[in-house]
């Protein structure tokens, strides 16, 4: 490298950088006196069976868990079409039930409603009076 | 690099790992390898009394983790990992207690520093170099010392590092150019 020759050229080898007389050998003594006791090796740690299956069995479960989220986000973003070729299952129960008879309870309650706007009507002797109260309510 | 041809390593190691032969491996181990480990501190801290405590800092770790050293890496590489970690975090140290400090001017400290070190005895271009070469990234910094300087091979350096030839060549390769660039400028 062209670059790497001329800094050699320029700066040399020599970093200018020096050491006490006789130092590396007073760091060796240095450095064996301040020695601490020999290490203990770290002791080997016997793992039961249920110890070692743990972290497979955790993590077959986090999978499980994720796997149903998935299936309910994917049902519960599942687009519903409806029509009256595909009612919906529940309707269809519904309307071949005993109990679908229920339905005629709308009838009831819309006959009670005609009954309510007759006696209004009835409780007026003129159109007017009707007509007045009427808009005044609007 | 400039080692001093070591004894049979996995005999030394084996001497380090047992209780009884630890004591007189160490000391064969220093013997070895405690002038390469320094210069290799030295040249990241600048400063010989940090380099000094540094350097202690570095044997008395891997006394410790002698039960560590399991004999995948050489030894030397072994030592010089825990060297630049020792390095870099000493380093990071003095940058954020510089930060910290009233002055705060941590570039120019850098320069103070070695320019105060009574064991630097270099002229004004070996510190003009030292100055550029303090600019570098910390791992350009490693790159350039061990190449520069130590005449490591790049597969040396590869191990010590975790860092691939590739990415090593690149590496020395922009800090020269930077270096020429600081120096030019």
């Amino acid at each position: 490298m062209k670059q790497e020759e001329q800094l050699i050229n320029k700066f040399g080898k020599d970093s200018g950088m020096k050491v006490p007389e006789g130092y590396f050998n007073t760091l060796e003594q240095q450095i064996m006196q301040s020695l601490p006791p020999y290490p203990e090796a770290s002791k080997s740690i016997v793992l039961s069976r249920w110890q070692r299956v743990k972290p497979y069995v955790y993590m077959a479960a986090m999978f499980c868990g994720i796997w149903l989220m998935m299936k309910v986000f994917h049902t519960a973003t599942q687009p519903i079409s409806l029509s009256l070729d595909n009612p919906p299952e529940a309707l269809v129960e519904l309307i071949d039930g005993d109990t679908f008879y229920d339905i005629n309870y709308l009838h009831y309650n819309i006959g009670e409603f005609d009954a309510d706007e007759q006696e209004i009507i009835m409780s007026y002797d003129n159109i007017e009076d009707f007509e007045k109260d009427f808009y005044a309510a609007e | 690099m400039a080692f001093k041809a070591p004894i049979d390593e996995k005999e030394l190691i084996n001497q380090l790992q047992d209780e009884k032969s630890a004591h007189k491996a160490f000391e064969t181990l220093l013997h070895y390898y405690s002038e390469p480990v320094y210069w290799q501190i030295r040249r990241m801290v600048l400063n010989h009394d940090d380099a000094n405590d540094v350097v202690q800092n570095v044997f008395i770790k891997a006394w410790n983790n002698l039960h560590n050293f399991r004999g995948d890496a050489k030894l030397s590489t072994w030592l010089f990992k825990i060297a630049v970690n020792e390095s870099i975090n000493f380093i990071n140290k003095e940058k954020h207690r510089a930060q910290t400090s009233t002055d705060g001017d941590e570039e120019s400290s850098v320069l103070k520093n070695l320019e105060a070190d009574e064991y630097f005895d270099g002229d004004a271009l070996q510190l003009q170099l030292q100055d550029a070469i303090s600019k570098l990234p910390e791992k350009q910094r490693l790159v350039f010392n061990m190449r520069y300087y130590d005449e490591m091979k790049y597969e040396e350096i590869s191990e010590v590092l975790g860092t691939s030839v590739g990415a090593l060549k690149a590496s020395y390769h922009h800090a020269v150019k930077k270096i020429t660039e600081m120096i030019s400028s």
